[in-house]
């Protein structure tokens, strides 16, 4: 008789479904940063994007018999971290929108990254409207395709399209005017 | 220079989760059912509950008023069955009891006229 070895991922999985609690402690692991980052790039808070992820882990608990694959569990945690990411902005206070005060100055470009560069451009992210930020951190943040993020967001490719495209204009027009001002 | 959405790219890098994140939330799920029993425990809580044993108790009632509908409709066709074959087996006696008539009136006939043509 022969056994079948499933990868990793998709025996922590199987082990999983069948109540094994560390083998779920290993799927959280696996996956933790992915949806960790989705929140804390829509909320910019790593408060409230913790309480996000730990809230969408629990509910994958609650719905382990339903996923499919180790694909179907990535596609899962990506759609149900944006939709909870999105109902979390919305029960926020609206923000006022980022003055270009608050994003620290960036410093002499380098190839490497720089940090402070990178918190002003996730603080111009996270001043985009949720639909648009769900775009933008599924395209950068996971390198999806279009059709993929359609998917995923439950919305036409040209949506998305669209989408990305406004966005970036506006995410490169508030950057040129925060480095215009810096050089100034 | 590097590309605004290499940029954006490096900006939104993966995170590392905070310190702990996976054991608080293994620390939440022990206060949750294991995911293979809920289906169980869903039905078994659906079956114990209140809504159920009525349902079965409306069933029942409506599968016993079922019954003696098809059985009444049983009898009264048998009884309209046994109907057809009385007025049938009467309207037979009737037609051979003419017949009867018939064949001893030839009888006493033949009788009468039969001395007669002995002489």
């Amino acid at each position: 008789m022969t056994t079948v070895t499933l990868p990793q991922g998709e025996e922590a999985l199987a082990r999983s479904v069948r109540g094994d609690a560390a083998a779920f402690g290993d799927l959280v692991q696996e996956h933790q940063s992915m949806v960790f980052s989705i929140a804390y790039h829509f909320l910019h808070d790593r408060g409230r994007a913790e309480e996000v992820a730990q809230d969408v882990f629990l509910r994958l608990y609650r719905h382990l018999d339903s996923i499919k694959s180790g694909d179907h569990l990535v596609f899962w945690l990506r759609k149900v971290t944006c939709r909870r990411s999105i109902d979390e902005v919305r029960k926020l206070p609206k923000a006022p929108p980022t003055s270009l005060e608050d994003v620290a100055e960036p410093v002499a470009e380098s190839p490497e990254v720089d940090p402070l560069l990178s918190r002003g451009l996730q603080r111009m992210v996270a001043s985009l409207s949720e639909d648009a930020r769900a775009v933008i951190i599924l395209r950068y943040q996971e390198e999806l395709e279009l059709a993929d993020i359609a998917e995923i967001l439950d919305i036409p490719v040209n949506t998305v399209k669209s989408r990305l495209q406004r966005s970036l204009e506006i995410l490169r027009e508030k950057f040129h005017r925060w480095a215009g001002d810096v050089q100034r | 220079m590097i590309p605004f959405e290499e940029k954006l790219r490096n900006a939104l890098r993966h995170e590392a989760a905070p310190e702990g994140f996976a054991e608080r939330v293994l620390a939440r799920t022990q206060r949750e059912p294991e995911p293979g029993v809920k289906t169980w425990r869903q039905l078994k809580a659906l079956v114990s509950g209140p809504a159920f044993r009525w349902a079965l108790a409306t069933a029942a009632v409506c599968l016993v008023i079922a019954a003696v509908l098809v059985h009444n409709q049983r009898q009264e066709r048998l009884r309209q069955e046994g109907e057809l074959a009385r007025v049938q087996v009467r309207q037979a006696l009737h037609i051979a009891s003419v017949k009867l008539n018939v064949a001893r009136k030839k009888v006493q006939e033949i009788n009468r006229e039969a001395p007669s043509s002995r002489l």
